[in-house]
This record gives C-alpha cells, sequence and structure tokens, in this order.
C-alpha cells in the first residue's frame, strides 16, 4: 500500500513498488489529464509536478512518490494563469501534449519568472507533433506576465 | 493455437472500397438530412438540436483531431442560423452515412483537408434552412406575414413590434415545419462569425486535461490490454509463455488478434508487464530479409529500367532525389474501446475513419448497423494514421472474446513499428533550359510504393496511384515539353496516408529542381518562378506577398540565407520563405519562416494561421530528423529516442498571411507540410553552397542549433 499526496488530498494505492506513477494517475486514479506517449520520459505528456518539479510520471516509480507533494493538471484548476495564458494563445490543436506543456512550464515559472529564450528552450523540451511551438513559446511568455501580475 | 481467423476476403471487399472514392455517384440530399427520419421533437434533422434553455448542440460530421473542425464546421452552421455563438455546444457525429462528406472519397471518414471545403456548402444550406423554419414558426405563432420577421443572436424578431421570441422556445413547432427547398443564404456583408478569429470551442477543456481522448475512456469494469504484432510484417507466433504472463499481478487473458497478441490486465502497466513476461517470439513473416538498402535498389532499378530521357539543350541538369519512410507517430498512441455484448457493440475510438469502423465491427460481430454504435473521441493527433482500423479490430475482437468492455493501448514501440508508412521514393529529373536559362524541357521519373493499391488491389486495379504523383504530374510552371512517369514498386513495408500524401515528397522534389534549375541559369530563385508563374495570378499574388514579408531582395547579415518554395495541394496555394544562417560548417539555425496561404475562404483565420503554423513545423521535423529504416525485415527505430522529432529547440519564428482571394475553397489542416524541406534545403543550399539531395539532413551531418 502506497500512501500519495495529490492535489492536496491522500489516496491510498495497493500497486506494485515499480509501478510508474503515470499509470497510477491514469489506471487506478481516474486522472487522466496525465497522459501517455512513450514511457520512456522522451515526449512530456506525463509531465507532473513533484515537490515543485517538472517530473516525466512514465517513468517513475510510484515508490518515489511516497511522502512528496504531487501536483496534477487536475491541480491546476481551471484558470490557473498559465492555463489562461494558454487560451488567450490559442495554443492546442489537438490538444494531447498539451497538459504536459502547462505542467512543465508551471514548474519552469515556479523557479523564474523571467526565463530567458535559452533557458525556456532548455527547459521545455516536450514533444509536440501538431507543431504549437510558435504559440507555446508566446504562452510561456504571457503567463510569466500573467503570474506577475496576479501577484500584484 | 494463437492464429486468429478472420475471414480476411469479404472484410477486404466490404471496407476497403468505401474508403477509396472510387466508388463514384453517390448522393447527398440536405434536404432530406434536414428532414431525417431520427427527427425529434427539438431537434432540427440531423444537424441541429435547439433546447428550450436555447443551447443549441451542433453535430460535427468530421473527426476533431487538432485542425480545428469542432470551431469551423459548426462556425458554418451557426453564422446561417443567425445563432448566438455563447450557446452552441458541439457533439461529434455517430457512424452514419448520413454524415459522409458530401465532396469526400467513399464513406464517412476526415481526411484530404476536406473537412471545411466538402461540408461548407451543405451546413449553409443546413443553416439557412433551419433558420427558415425558426422564422416560419415565429410567423405562424404571432399571426403575421414572413417578410416583417428578422433574426438576431438566437432569437426570431417581428421587425414591427419588436416583439422576440428564442430559437429555444420555437424548436418544437419549427421542427415540424416542412424544410424550405431553397433557403436563401447570407450575403458575406452579414457574416458575424465567419472570417473572423473566434476562439477554439474545444481549448477550455484540453489546458485543464478534461479533454477526453481515446486513451482516457474509462467504462465500469473495463478491461486494459496491450497488444505485441509480429516485428517482420505478417509473421506469425511461433512461441509464448501463457504462464509466466498468467503470474503477473493483474493479467487475465492471453487472446489472439491478426499478426499478433493481446494481454489483457487490470490496468495499462500490468498488461504491458505481462507481455514482456509472455514474451512472444514470432516466425516467418512476408519480407524477412527487407532492407532500407535493398528498397533502395529496388526504386534504383525501377528507375533504370524506365530510363532517362535524353536532353539536348547546352544547359542541363540530371539530378536525383529521395526520401525515407516516415512514421505519423501521434503523440496519443493508437487505442480502441469496445464493449461487445450479445446482441449489441459501442466502441469508442479516435478515429479518422468512422466508416470503415463501424465495417469491421460489422465484420467481427456478426452485428448490423443498427446495434453497433461508434462513439468518436478526440483525436491526439491523426495525420491520416487514424483512417485505418488495425486498432478497431484489435479491441472489437478481444471484448468480443472475453465479454467485457476492454480498451487497447499500443505501447510506442508497437505504434512506431506497426505503422503504415509514409512512402519512401526516388525521383530523377532532367532539365533542359532555353537559351534564357528556362526549362523548355521537364523530364521526371518517380518510383515508389503505392498507397491506394492496398485499398483497391480486390478490384484488380495496378494503374497509376493518384496520390503517389500528386504535386509532380502537374506544375503551375510554364514548360513547354513536360513529361512525368511512375513507377510503382513494392517495396514490402506498409505504406498509408501521411499528412499531405504525394505533395509531402513531391514538392521537395520539384521546388529543389526549380531551384537548382535557376542556380544553373545564374538567376535569382524569385525572379526566375516569376518569369514561369507569368500565367498564374493566384500563384504570383502569394508568391510576391511572400517575398515582401521576408524582404528577400534586401541584403541579408552575413553567414544568413533565404530559402523558397511555392506550391499548391488540395486546393490552396501556398508559398514558404525560411530565413537560415551557419556560423560553422554544417551547424544550422532556423532563423524565421514566412508562409503566405491562399485558401479561397476563410472561416477561422487564426486556426488557418495555426494549421499553416503546425502544417510547417510537421514539414520540418520531417526533413531534418526523421526516418524510418528497415533491417532485416523490421523497423529499425521504436521510440522517440530513435525516432527525432523537432521540439521547440531549434523551431524558427513562423510569419503567416492569409491572402482571401475568394477562389473555390482549399484546405489548410495538409498544405503548409510539403513546403518545408524544399524551402529549407534551398535555404541551405544558399548559406551554405551544400546542395541536398535526399532527407533527413540529420544524415548529412547537418545539426540544427
Amino acid at each position: 500500500m502506497h500512501s500519495l499526496m495529490i492535489n492536496g488530498n491522500t489516496h491510498q494505492v495497493d500497486v506494485e513498488d515499480d509501478m510508474p506513477l503515470l499509470w497510477v494517475l491514469r489506471d487506478e486514479l481516474g486522472k487522466t489529464g496525465t497522459k501517455y506517449g512513450c514511457g520512456i520520459g522522451q515526449c512530456g505528456a506525463c509531465t507532473v509536478l513533484v515537490n515543485g518539479e517538472a517530473v516525466r510520471s512514465c517513468n517513475f516509480p510510484v515508490v518515489a512518490a511516497e511522502d512528496k507533494e504531487i501536483i496534477t493538471i487536475e491541480g491546476l484548476g481551471n484558470n490557473h494563469p498559465v492555463q489562461q495564458a494558454w487560451i488567450e494563445e490559442q495554443v492546442p490543436q489537438c490538444g494531447y501534449c498539451q497538459t504536459g506543456q502547462i505542467m512543465a512550464t508551471t514548474a519552469l515559472l515556479f523557479k523564474d519568472l523571467d526565463p530567458s529564450e535559452k533557458e525556456i528552450e532548455d527547459k521545455i523540451t516536450n514533444l509536440c507533433r501538431c507543431g504549437t511551438y510558435v504559440r507555446i513559446k508566446k504562452a510561456i511568455q504571457r503567463s510569466a506576465e500573467l503570474i506577475e501580475n496576479q501577484k500584484g | 493455437m494463437y492464429k486468429y481467423k478472420l475471414k480476411r476476403r469479404s472484410f477486404i471487399k466490404s471496407s476497403t472500397l468505401a474508403a477509396t472514392g472510387l466508388i463514384i455517384g453517390f448522393t447527398y440530399d440536405p434536404k432530406k438530412s434536414l428532414a431525417a427520419k431520427t427527427k425529434i421533437k427539438n431537434e432540427l434533422g440531423i444537424w441541429i438540436r435547439i433546447s428550450p434553455d436555447d443551447t443549441i448542440t451542433l453535430i460535427v460530421p468530421s473527426s476533431e483531431m487538432g485542425q480545428g473542425v469542432n470551431t469551423s464546421l459548426p462556425m458554418i452552421i451557426a453564422e446561417e442560423l443567425d445563432a448566438n455563438w455563447e450557446s452552441i455546444r458541439t457533439e461529434t457525429a455517430p457512424a452514419n452515412s448520413d454524415y459522409k462528406n458530401p465532396e469526400g472519397h467513399g464513406g464517412q471518414n476526415t481526411g484530404g483537408s476536406n473537412s471545411v471545403k466538402g461540408f461548407w456548402n451543405l451546413l449553409q444550406e443546413t443553416g439557412a434552412a433551419a433558420r427558415e423554419m425558426l422564422v416560419t414558426a415565429a410567423a405562424q405563432r404571432w399571426n403575421v406575414p414572413l417578410e416583417e420577421c428578422d433574426t438576431k443572436l438566437g432569437n426570431v424578431i417581428h421587425k414591427n413590434t419588436n416583439k422576440k421570441l428564442s430559437y429555444g422556445k420555437l424548436a418544437v413547432a419549427a421542427s415540424k415545419i416542412e424544410v424550405p427547398s431553397s433557403p436563401s443564404k447570407k450575403s458575406k456583408e452579414k457574416y458575424s462569425l465567419v472570417g473572423k478569429s473566434i476562439q477554439r470551442i474545444d481549448v477550455p477543456e484540453k489546458v485543464t486535461g478534461a479533454a477526453k481522448f481515446g486513451i482516457d475512456i474509462r467504462l465500469p469494469e473495463m478491461l486494459f490490454a496491450t497488444v505485441r504484432q509480429s516485428p517482420i510484417f505478417g509473421g506469425e507466433i511461433l512461441s509464448l509463455d501463457e504462464v509466466a504472463a498468467k503470474a503477473i499481478r493483474g493479467v487475465k487473458a492471453v487472446v489472439a488478434v491478426p499478426n499478433g497478441i493481446a494481454v489483457v490486465a487490470d490496468n495499462t502497466w500490468r498488461s504491458k508487464k505481462g507481455m514482456d513476461a509472455l514474451n512472444p517470439q514470432f516466425t516467418g513473416g512476408e519480407t524477412p530479409h527487407l532492407s532500407s538498402l535493398n528498397i533502395h535498389n529496388k526504386l534504383i532499378t525501377a528507375l533504370d529500367k524506365e530510363g532517362k530521357a535524353k536532353i539536348d539543350t547546352e544547359k542541363s541538369l540530371d539530378l536525383e532525389y529521395e526520401v525515407p519512410f516516415l512514421a505519423h507517430s501521434t503523440l496519443e498512441p493508437m487505442n480502441c474501446t469496445a464493449n461487445v455484448k450479445e446482441n449489441s457493440c459501442e466502441v469508442w475510438v479516435p478515429t479518422q475513419n468512422q466508416g470503415m469502423s463501424m465495417d469491421v465491427t460489422k465484420e467481427i460481430t456478426g452485428l448490423n448497423d443498427e446495434q453497433i454504435k461508434i462513439n468518436t473521441t478526440l483525436l491526439g493527433g491523426g495525420f491520416g494514421r487514424r483512417g485505418e482500423t488495425d486498432f478497431v479490430t484489435q479491441a472489437v475482437t478481444i471484448s468480443k472474446s472475453l465479454n467485457k468492455p476492454v480498451q487497447v493501448t499500443w505501447m510506442r514501440e508497437e505504434d512506431m513499428q506497426h505503422d503504415f508508412y509514409r512512402p519512401a521514393c526516388i525521383s530523377r529529373f532532367q532539365i533542359g533550359l532555353s537559351k534564357e536559362g528556362l526549362p523548355i524541357q521537364w523530364e521526371n521519373q518517380l518510383a515508389g510504393p503505392s498507397i491506394l493499391k492496398r485499398f483497391v488491389a480486390a478490384m484488380g486495379w495496378f494503374g497509376v496511384d493518384p496520390t503517389s504523383t500528386e504535386g509532380a504530374n502537374e506544375l503551375p510552371y510554364t514548360i513547354p515539353d513536360f513529361n512525368f512517369d511512375y513507377s510503382l514498386v513494392d517495396t514490402g513495408v506498409p505504406v498509408g496516408f501521411w499528412r499531405s500524401v504525394g505533395s509531402s515528397y513531391n514538392a521537395f522534389f520539384t521546388e529543389c529542381a526549380i531551384d537548382e534549375a535557376a542556380k544553373l541559369a545564374n538567376q535569382d530563385p524569385y525572379e526566375y518562378r516569376l518569369k514561369l508563374l507569368k500565367d498564374q495570378p493566384r500563384y504570383l499574388k502569394v508568391l510576391e506577398k511572400v517575398v515582401k514579408n521576408a524582404n528577400w531582395v534586401d541584403p541579408l547579415p552575413k553567414n544568413h540565407g533565404l530559402g523558397l518554395a511555392i506550391h499548391k495541394s488540395f486546393g490552396s496555394i501556398v508559398s514558404t520563405v525560411i530565413e537560415v544562417s551557419s556560423n560553422a560548417p554544417g551547424i544550422i539555425k532556423l532563423q524565421k519562416a514566412w508562409v503566405v496561404i491562399d485558401c479561397g475562404k476563410v472561416v477561422n483565420p487564426d486556426i488557418v494561421k495555426a494549421q499553416m503554423e503546425g502544417g510547417f513545423i510537421f514539414g520540418l521535423s520531417a526533413a531534418l530528423g526523421e526516418e524510418i529504416t528497415l533491417k532485416d525485415g523490421r523497423v529499425e527505430q521504436s521510440n522517440f529516442h530513435d525516432y527525432s522529432i523537432l521540439r521547440l529547440k531549434g523551431s524558427p519564428k513562423i510569419s503567416v498571411e492569409i491572402v482571401e482571394s475568394g477562389s473555390e475553397i482549399g484546405g489548410v489542416g495538409e498544405p503548409a507540410v510539403p513546403l518545408a524541406a524544399p524551402a529549407l534545403t534551398n535555404a541551405i543550399f544558399s548559406v551554405s553552397g551544400k546542395r541536398i539531395r535526399s532527407l533527413p539532413l540529420s544524415k548529412h551531418g547537418i545539426v540544427i542549433a
């Protein structure tokens, strides 16, 4: 039995130690906003926050997530500044990768509200097959502005 | 024991004919659809449902795979209906031949950049007819002449008295009124939705994680399965360890599927673990010795047999271009959920092909159309891959065998190694130039596999496949002596429709060949094309705009170069310029791209722009690093570590301009893809003098900064 703190709630899950967090979220807890794309940490569709760090949950064993604060896309609610920026810039096409892109951006901006273009390119490495990168870049910058404004 | 039996022959007959478009002549009557048999009290036919609370549900006949149809198609109906956009909800159509694209190919499917193009007239008429029915219902209720009534934002208004009734209050009465035979459509000046960059309907749910893709379907008691298929196409199971698989926690069953085996468990990961324990080994197969080298040689042999043309001009070119197989790699891997019961079956599938999904489900279950329901979920990318039904067959087969709802999810490795790949092709040119340097003789021979052949094999068809030759068999340029030949070469590798299909390689071949001709003639690539397009006003306008936007004629910074390409596909003309820089040999930075499209008419400019950006990146990604290779009959790549897709780093800025020529409407989902490779390689030539004639660039040692 593993005890997981996800989006502020505690969940007990009876799964193997090596089961990736991704599949616990999706298949055991019904949190399907986190996506499967590759299973080897290459594409980033499964990105969640673990203690504030962007983690690719497809190769992150559940045992390593115990006693840590996990935030999934569902935990951002529906009006988070990064989500607002994504809507303003009309980023998603098919949308499958976007929850991962949003989580990766949230982690990046959590650490640095004024990332350089190079930093954005180095840190946001999630794949988007529809090719929305032009808008992702704009939306990251817009997200930073919105977070800054929110701080007032 | 695990050999799968399917009545293959009849399967091919019934399903594939429907998908090719070679069956011509189905008729489509919007009036009939509007007065459809299933009409219930608040429904205006099969397209429009109006609730008493004024919510209007519009049925979207195409699959939403990112191209924006859940927004653009409803915009067309809502415009003519004079509905309040805020009140619009959408629903994807069920599998039903009434939702076939009137200008589409065969059955109910989404492809060919044809959704807005094909449904434009039908949806306009549907909206206009429904509006007229609502007006008639109001006029009857008020007992006033029709002419005194108008509509605005979901209300009918009596002009003389300003009385108004909302559509919600009129829907039941309107649904009983006869469908008008020739409803009047709005004049363009009165448009309030079409032509505007309205925000996409599906974006809010796609940023919260609430959007449901096929892989997100959850049903009570649903089991999770994954599959393994013969790595050599067409192989059979040699051995497996069922005991070991069933010893894995949560594994429920091992089920045979066509070309492979499925492990069913209580979650996806355990089914994968079970599959690893099952360790299926395969034998045989149609092409055990297949390799990229022998496919290349086969294509060359076919071209050698065709021979080269003789060119008599003083200046001439003799060129050979090549492209590899490519994977679709939709980020959502192939998946399907099915619930087969004794007298019914429900399927949830991210599909571009409801028609064929229905056909295979009928074939496997023996049920009829009325007993089967095909639900189209959101698609996490399509690009042509989801026009196939291999994953539908698997889910329905497994669910039928277990009498339980089952979701099949392919691991990425299966998805990469069991695709229907973009064909590998080789194209040769012999081009003769006039004294003025213009091409007067153009000889082009293309060799490659045919996509359509698979679908129409049952008909004994073996002619020229238009999807292989599109984009090369005719050019917009004035060339007096133009000859194009196509050699169909079966390679043994399954091939399929890949975003922009034939144009995805033919534009690379022809637009680079034109650039090479310009170089040989010592002329500017833009001015060269201008001369050759003097009789093509639509092309000229697009070309002139893109070079203006890119400041083509201005001097460039040191070590920068520009590349140009222009190509028409799916009814739209697109031209692009890309600026690259190179400060060290082999290291290229993509600075910026300019894209101009003339797609005739525009429903939602921002969606068109998004498709231009995305399509161009999709094409760049392929040109830069994508390649499927074969060795010992197997695909060598297995995941994103060895099948390289472009990331944010390296993607250029893209500026898009739309030319609204008012010409016949063209598609937008695909037409930007073909431009990327030729524009990029022409730019690399301009900056480095290095002419790249085969893709991807990565195998030429080119690295993107």
